[in-house]
């Protein structure tokens, strides 16, 4: 009886709380993104039902202009709720730190060990948290059942990047090098260099981000490998448009990108419906680690917010509440990061487009051993030089890729200042 | 005793007249704020590291590694090809457009003047875009094209000599117009007495095109290099909507570095050193310009 009492005084405090939350919330956001987060503003309105939630889809490069010409200005004009790409997060926290709010100031702190390690290291500075992990990128290959069947692939055994390479020569033999086994960008971007150097533990800097770690062997070896794959001809060249028209014409019998690209996928090549499935990306040696991130986002709250307190419900409902990640991956295809989420029922679904494979789960599966590595505030000086030196080497310019990676780091040294790692 | 001598009247001429200034207050405030200080506050920030925050101090690191950036140059090497390659292209075209289009030979003039004009009207992401498809690599009727005529398919904007030649025919396919229209008004200034006095000299029409309309026109040739110089010196939109400076930075210029620096690094103490230089470049281009072709012989 008195157990009663006490859970129904509680249950009565908790609603006043939330019943005394009230006004609007304005949250700014982009696409798929945008419609995800609407997606759980009735299980929100549930719990608060005073607070009106307005989701604003800008578009990505309006969010971040608009962000950057707001923290500019002193925090004016700015929203409730701000969405930030991880890669793209630090930046905002070195040039502008008053510009958001420290969420361990509102209870933040609580879910440090909700969500994976490396989704933190970029949205936290010091003892501050400036925003909480919302999707990730889990890095997978989305393969053709059909086109690998037809050229006698076995998906399952493939391990490494090796049993990868002479997968991709099959396939070349199997349909005269019409069909590839993925698509880089090269020259465009060097998110294969990212994907495979960060499965090796190595990046553009350490994870305190006061060194270059890029000449690493771990990089060179990623390096390597991405050479590798385009001059044995397995992969094409081509960016992000290509490769959609590419897939949708039978050309590609693969493509690895963080598990966002699911709905890429899906939704361009609906007729392709139970051809695809999914498996883990292959590591650099037998029994290597087959995770990596590549992509995800979080949210902010800025400093200016007059209604802090309801957006960060809005946070905890969307972010860090299974049902909120889990309705986000249902409506848009958004991979939580939050760690629980991994065990609800739908992940476990079997999915048709993918025939019937339990992909979310397979997915979700790599999250805990993704290495964790550090955007930093330098992330695009970096990329910059990447993007030329990778396609530098692929051409011939340096003999070994640890040359290249050698030169790499003297420039990115001179754009940064930050010392080279030994 | 002498008496002292009373204070001359005011001169009415010396008075500064107030109400004019009064009346262009609005504007000086307007220009002094939103013109004349970014100008200043730019210039401040060149010498700042923005990255450290607001803490640093004045320094010159921006303008010493301005001097040792390797994107630098490559981004000013890639705009000095353009400006090479495309702006003689560009008023080569021009010229001959607007010779054609004020010969009293051809019919319905207004039509092919709007024609030739017509570029400028459509919007730049638009074009941008019409120009990826039109060159991509795979889907593309160029290439189609090219097939069909048993030529070798060219990989358009993944390779670094292709990708800058697609920028030069998109830039000059907008602006050849443009430049024809302004030629053209030059032409329609030359009276026509000097063509009748020399067809009876016995002049052809090529000694007249040579001898007179080029001479003649050099003053609008002139206002049309320097604006093009100055135009390409800012280049920004083709390399940064149909190749995005690739492949690697193949295509990049200096105002696409700019953008790069200041919008996407938030670097905002180099993107105004970067600034600085272009403006530099810019003054100097055209002074030589005026001081080689500008000549009143």
């Amino acid at each position: 009886m008195k157990k009663l009492a006490l859970l129904t005084a509680l249950a009565l405090a908790g609603t006043t709380s939330a019943q005394s939350l009230s006004g609007t919330v304005t949250i700014w956001s982009w696409d798929a993104a945008a419609k995800a987060l609407q997606s759980t503003v009735p299980s929100f309105n549930k719990k608060y039902p005073n607070v009106k939630v307005n989701v604003v889809d800008l578009g990505n490069q309006n969010v971040y202009d608009r962000g950057l010409a707001g923290c500019a200005a002193g925090g004016v004009d700015m929203p409730d709720v701000y969405s930030i790409e991880n890669n793209e997060a630090e930046v905002f926290w070195a040039r502008f730190p008053d510009c958001f709010t420290d969420l361990n100031t509102l209870g933040a702190n609580k879910y440090a060990k909700s969500f994976p390690a490396f989704k933190w290291t970029e949205l936290t500075v010091g003892n501050k948290r400036y925003a909480m992990p919302w999707d990730s990128g889990p890095v997978v290959i989305f393969y053709r059942r059909d086109l690998y069947q037809q050229a006698g692939i076995n998906a399952a055994s493939i391990k490494t990047w090796d049993d990868f390479l002479a997968a991709g020569k099959k396939l070349n033999t199997k349909f005269g090098g019409k069909v590839k086994m993925g698509a880089i960008g090269n020259g465009q971007d060097d998110e294969w260099f990212r994907m495979l150097a960060n499965q090796n533990n190595c990046f553009y800097f350490d994870n305190n981000a006061t060194q270059i770690t890029i000449a690493k062997s771990g990089c060179v070896q990623a390096l390597d490998t991405v050479k590798k794959l385009l001059s044995n001809d397995v992969v094409m060249t081509t960016d992000w448009g290509g490769q959609i028209t590419a897939f949708k014409a039978n050309r590609l019998a693969s493509a690895m990108f963080g598990a966002w690209y699911e709905g890429t996928i899906r939704t361009n090549a609906a007729d392709q419906k139970g051809k695809w499935g999914v498996y883990p990306m292959p590591a650099s040696r037998p029994g290597g680690v087959r995770a990596s991130n590549l992509g995800g986002s979080a949210l902010a709250i800025p400093s200016s917010s007059k209604n802090q307190a309801a957006a960060y419900a809005f946070l905890e409902n969307a972010l860090a509440t299974t049902n909120g990640q889990v309705t986000m991956l249902k409506s848009q295809g958004l991979v939580p990061s939050l760690l629980t989420a991994s065990k609800d029922a739908y992940v476990n679904q079997k999915q048709p487009y993918w025939g019937n494979q339990t992909v979310w789960k397979t997915i979700l599966d790599t999250l805990g051993d993704v290495p964790a590595a550090r955007g930093t505030q330098y992330f695009q000086d970096a990329r910059q030089v990447m993007i030329v030196v990778q396609a530098d080497y692929v051409k011939g310019k340096y003999k070994t890729a640890q040359d290249a990676l050698n030169d790499a780091a003297k420039k990115i040294s001179a754009a940064t200042g930050l010392p080279i790692a030994k | 005793m002498t008496t002292v001598n009373p204070a001359p009247p005011p001169r009415r001429r010396a008075r500064v007249p107030l109400a004019p200034y009064l009346f262009i207050l609005p504007y000086l405030l307007i220009f002094a704020t939103f013109w004349a200080w970014p100008i200043v506050s730019s210039f401040l920030m060149s010498f700042k590291d923005s990255r450290l925050g607001a803490a640093a101090g004045y320094g010159v690191s921006n303008w010493q590694r301005l001097l040792t950036d390797e994107f630098f140059r490559t981004a000013l090497k890639n705009t000095v090809i353009i400006l090479v390659i495309q702006v003689p292209l560009m008023l080569t075209l021009a010229t001959t457009l607007a010779v054609a289009l004020n010969s009293r030979l051809l019919r319905a003039r207004g039509l092919f003047r709007f024609a030739f004009f017509a570029p400028l009207v459509v919007g730049t992401v638009a074009y941008s875009a019409v120009f990826r498809l039109l060159f991509n690599g795979e889907f593309g009727i160029v290439n189609r094209a090219l097939a069909g005529l048993g030529l070798p398919e060219v990989d358009w904007l993944n390779q670094p000599a292709p990708a800058m030649a697609v920028i030069i025919l998109a830039m000059t396919w907008r602006w050849t117009g443009y430049n024809a229209i302004i030629l053209l008004a030059g032409l329609q200034g030359i009276p026509e007495d000097v063509y009748e006095a020399a067809a009876i000299d016995g002049a052809t029409p090529w000694q007249q095109f040579w001898k007179m309309t080029l001479p003649l026109l050099r003053p609008t040739l002139l206002f049309c290099v320097v604006l093009s110089v100055i135009g390409t010196l800012q280049l920004f939109t083709e390399p940064a909507l149909i190749t995005n400076s690739g492949p690697g930075n193949a295509t990049m210029t200096l105002g696409t570095y700019l953008y790069q620096q200041g919008f996407r690094s938030f670097n905002f103490g180099y993107a105004s050193a970067i600034a600085y230089a272009v403006a530099a470049l810019a003054a100097v281009f055209s002074f030589a310009q005026l001081r080689l072709f500008g000549r009143d012989s």
